[in-house]
């Protein structure tokens, strides 16, 4: 394990810990929380956790409607075996998400020829927007499968607190997290689907 | 408590361990950790002291064990030394706030525990999390959804709903039907569904002997949705029952008894490059929670519907100064305040100029127009005696109006740049309840410039001309990304224009981001003006501030 990345911040934090330790390389995140009341438990707790970073995540188990109503399964509908799906959340209020798919798809019909992928946008807009979600895709032009999580149970299932937040599945386990964007993050994308 | 905390938590680290003698791929635990921390600082000049409690942090655990059909999870919240600024006191220190076990297979899906669920859009029963305006209304109680064809779902839920870390007074029941026709006909360019919705919230009324209303109200709602090729319509007609109505936050006035109601339509047409939608609402009486006395409370706490604003949510700091909140509510206090609901509605059109065209450019145009209007209900009111009756389609005094549009430029494949123009009038006086118009025009500009691949810069520059209030107000913001892991970012809004001298501030905020894999680390310096934190048409006051704030979020 090579410690690429290390900090310790003294905050008043959860259950009045005193200590959190962050330590993570390219595969692993350890997150080390000292509590000097229930310390020990608690920090077992949280180093099965770091174990458990190795060992790769299933798609929930959920049913998403897309844009026609259609109830679509996380499980069995995203399934074609060795394919790459490239869930990516967003709203119609995100800037940076739409930035993302804009960039995502102008770039992927050229990505096509070299990896089996498909994108698939995951709106979690609320009842508030949802009704924006269509026309802004058509208005864009965007050629994406689009799911709507309009109570946000993908959104919590994944714990996301910001997107845009992008998750890629294959063989329904995820095999890797990108969480933002910034401008260009796409290239570190295709560079990364490339290898998995 | 802490001993449940422990157990709990020795219940996930057997779970855990006992991976290794099961295959990796049957049993799976995932999980999510949030933290929001803030140390508030004095700050002379803008005139606030830190609260006596400087250190403030909100964090957020979620663990979840999936084996096979079965899934339990459990969050614990701590809010310690206290809750930031203006959360809901009712969370306070650190406790489990929600837990569950899930069973679901193709037709059926039960859950114990908390859970959250909407039915339709949500003007009748929804309840959801949000951290960032501290609302988590789940239910403890247990709902099954069953699903015996592909064209039929029926939902049932029971349960009190959260409030801090304890549960509500009130009880709730739910049943939802859905029946998809097209599924069910094989339409093959149509769809079509129906859905049938109770909810029933049941309170004891102990305050007075023989009231003249009944402790469960009823509510019932319809609703369609339409799909021919680019063509969709969608409306839903929500009813709730006679009840009392709350004017003044913990005053139930038990002899103004009136029902609700809430309609909705929808309607768009869309192909590629073009889009319109537009939206009307009429909502008459339609707060609903689970303890009457709750309505009116400044932090969304035991609200049982979702009401949103329907109003374009602007990403500009500016356009968020005086923002809409959805007005479903009664008040009848004079003569020039006289609320019964909202009506009003929104119109969205996206347009795309092609590439090589005069319009388009080489890269094409993104053309975006939104329109909203929304106004009180209109008819006949009767003080002192305290009543009304609304007229269904009658416009009363204007609460608010947002005209907007935002044109989206790619120059290069380096430069990209966004012009937005909003006009706002914001009744200030019947939304808030206080005084005043204001009459907004705000103007945007932002481009993004690539230098590499991976380094990038955004400039944002705002300018908001305003009639009222706090007149006017400049912004700018400075983002760096310097590759994908850190990004930076500088930003003011300067209310140069307000009639006090000594009022016009300056509300700075510096700040990084470190961000890798599932993991976001942000670190900020700077003022928060006071005012409202909206996310999703749904809003929290925060008052004036100033500090360091350090906020974190990873999944395992």
């Amino acid at each position: 394990m090579r410690p690429v990345f290390f900090i310790a911040i003294n905050l008043n934090l959860l259950l009045q810990i005193k200590q959190i330790i962050f330590y993570f390389d390219d595969y692993n995140l350890f997150i080390c929380i000292q509590n000097y009341t229930i310390m020990n438990k608690f920090q077992l707790l949280l180093l099965f956790i770091g174990f458990n970073l190795f060992a790769q995540k299933q798609v929930p188990n959920l049913n998403l409607a897309n844009l026609e109503g259609k109830s679509i399964s996380l499980q069995s509908d995203f399934a074609e075996k060795d394919k790459l799906y490239i869930f990516s959340f967003w709203a119609t209020w995100c800037t940076p998400c739409i930035s993302e798919l804009d960039e995502l798809n102008d770039l992927q019909e050229e990505w096509k020829k070299a990896i089996n992928f498909e994108i698939v946008a995951v709106s979690t807009d609320d009842s508030r927007t949802q009704k924006r979600v269509k026309p802004l895709i058509n208005g864009k032009g965007w050629e994406f499968n689009v799911l709507l999580d309009t109570n946000q149970d993908f959104k919590r299932a994944m714990s996301i607190v910001n997107i845009p937040y992008t998750i890629v599945v294959k063989n329904g386990l995820i095999v890797h997290i990108q969480n933002g964007y910034v401008p260009g993050n796409e290239k570190e994308l295709f560079e990364k689907l490339k290898t998995l | 408590m802490k001993n449940r905390i422990i157990a709990l938590m020795v219940f996930y680290a057997i779970g855990v361990n006992a991976q290794e003698v099961v295959p990796k791929e049957k049993l799976n635990f995932y999980g999510g950790f949030e933290s929001n921390s803030q140390w508030y600082l004095n700050d002379k000049p803008l005139g606030v002291d830190h609260p006596e409690t400087p250190l403030r942090s909100n964090d957020y655990l979620f663990l979840n064990l999936k084996y096979k059909k079965w899934t339990t999870g459990i969050q614990v919240e701590s809010y310690d030394d206290a809750a930031l600024l203006n959360y809901n006191p009712r969370y306070d220190k650190t406790d489990v706030a929600t837990y569950f076990v899930q069973y679901k297979n193709e037709k059926i899906d039960l859950t114990a525990g908390y859970f959250y669920e909407q039915f339709g859009s949500g003007l009748l029963y929804r309840s959801w999390e949000d951290r960032a305006l501290g609302i988590n209304n789940a239910l403890r109680g247990g709902r099954v959804i069953f699903k015996p064809t592909s064209y039929f779902t029926l939902k049932g839920i029971y349960g009190r709903q959260r409030t801090g870390f304890d549960i509500s007074q009130g009880e709730v029941y739910g049943v939802d039907t859905e029946i998809v026709l097209s599924e069910l006909f094989q339409f093959k360019t149509t769809e079509l569904s129906f859905g049938l919705t109770y909810v029933g919230r049941e309170e004891a009324i102990t305050a007075i002997a023989n009231p003249k209303y009944n402790s469960l109200t009823n509510g019932f709602a319809g609703r369609i949705d339409f799909n021919h090729k680019a063509f969709y319509l969608s409306s839903e007609y929500n009813i709730k029952s006679r009840d009392a109505i709350v004017e003044v936050k913990e005053q139930i006035s038990h002899d103004f008894i009136k029902p609700g109601s809430a309609l909705l339509l929808n309607m768009g047409y869309s192909k590629k490059g073009f889009g319109v939608d537009g939206t009307f609402r009429r909502l008459e009486n339609m707060g609903f929670f689970s303890e009457r006395d709750a309505k009116g409370n400044a932090y969304n706490d035991r609200i049982m519907n979702f009401v949103p604003s329907l109003t374009k949510q602007h990403h500009y700091n500016l356009a968020n100064i005086y923002v809409y909140q959805a007005q479903p509510n009664v008040l009848l206090a004079d003569e020039t305040l006289l609320k019964a609901g909202e009506i009003g509605g929104q119109l969205d059109v996206f347009y795309n100029f092609k590439k090589q065209t005069l319009l388009g450019g080489k890269y094409g145009t993104k053309v975006a127009l939104n329109l909203s209007n929304w106004h009180t209900l209109g008819g006949k009111f009767y003080l002192p005696k305290k009543d009304y009756d609304t007229d269904f389609l009658g416009f009363g005094k204007k609460y608010f109006s947002d005209y907007n549009i935002e044109i989206t430029k790619k120059l290069s494949p380096k430069w990209q740049t966004v012009f937005t123009y909003i006009n706002q009038y914001y009744n200030k006086k019947l939304v808030e309840e206080t005084f005043g118009v204001v009459k907004t025009n705000i103007l945007g500009a932002e481009a993004t410039y690539k230098f590499t691949d991976s380094k990038s810069i955004r400039v944002l520059g705002e300018h908001m001309w305003a009639d009222y209030d706090k007149k006017n107000w400049s912004a700018s913001t400075i983002e760096f990304n310097l590759n994908s892991k850190y990004s930076f970012f500088a930003s003011d809004m300067y209310n140069y224009g307000n009639d006090e001298v000594d009022m016009r501030n300056h509300y700075y905020n510096l700040g990084g981001a470190f961000r890798h894999k599932s993991t976001r680390i942000a670190l900020n310096y700077g003022r928060q003006r006071g005012g409202l934190v909206c996310v999703g048409g749904v809003c929290r006051f925060v008052p004036e501030s100033s500090g360091v704030s350090l906020s974190l979020n990873t999944t395992f």
